[in-house]
């Protein structure tokens, strides 16, 4: 079965480069335990999708998203 | 050939904003910048989780061109000085991907994305 396309949100905004500075664009793809949301639920194409990981991962390391959201400690 | 880079620097929250300032000179003095580097002040910030004993950082984005030869020695010093709790170097994505977007352009987009977010 193929899944019904969605739309890359990232393309429809036209985003041509995602910054890994902006925090809350990228608090909208981390699920609740903030895990990186997989593209078959955000509907991200895959070149936003490799430019999304690898913001995310930044903005970890800035402490401007967490690794863990709800972690103590 | 220089490349543009830019650096994020979170400083420890308890320094003055005089002496962040002049850190932030003494790092970009290594650099063999012909322009001057855009700096900007975030300011202080709560961290999104602790480093160390620490909850809040002074964050500071640069922007700069350089020879990337001048990049070791100023990554050194930048490891090195206790103020510094963390930095983040980046080749400036614009010059790798598409050029930067107008200010129309970004109104656009903003305006898109606050509509995607009554959706959720």
């Amino acid at each position: 079965m193929r899944r019904p396309q969605k739309s890359c949100p990232f393309c429809e905004s036209r985003v041509r480069w995602i910054d890994y500075k902006d925090d809350r664009t990228l608090g909208r793809f981390i699920t609740d335990q903030g895990k990186i949301l997989p593209s078959r639920l955000s509907g991200s194409c895959a070149r936003h999708q490799r430019q999304l990981s690898t913001a995310i991962k930044r903005a970890r390391f800035l402490a401007l998203i967490p690794y863990i959201r709800g972690h103590q400690g | 050939m220089p490349r543009t880079y830019e650096a994020v620097y979170i400083f420890d929250s308890t320094l003055e904003d005089a002496a962040i300032s002049d850190k932030i000179n003494r790092f970009h003095g290594m650099l063999d910048t012909k322009e001057q580097p855009e700096v900007a002040h975030w300011g202080r910030r709560q961290l999104a989780y602790s480093i160390g004993p620490r909850e809040n950082g002074y964050y500071v984005v640069s922007k700069f061109a350089t020879e990337p030869t001048t990049l070791p020695e100023y990554e050194r010093a930048l490891k090195l000085d206790d103020g510094v709790i963390r930095y983040l170097i980046t080749l400036h994505e614009h010059e790798v991907g598409a050029p930067p977007q107008s200010e129309e352009e970004l109104a656009a987009a903003t305006r898109r994305d606050d509509d995607d977010d009554d959706e959720d």
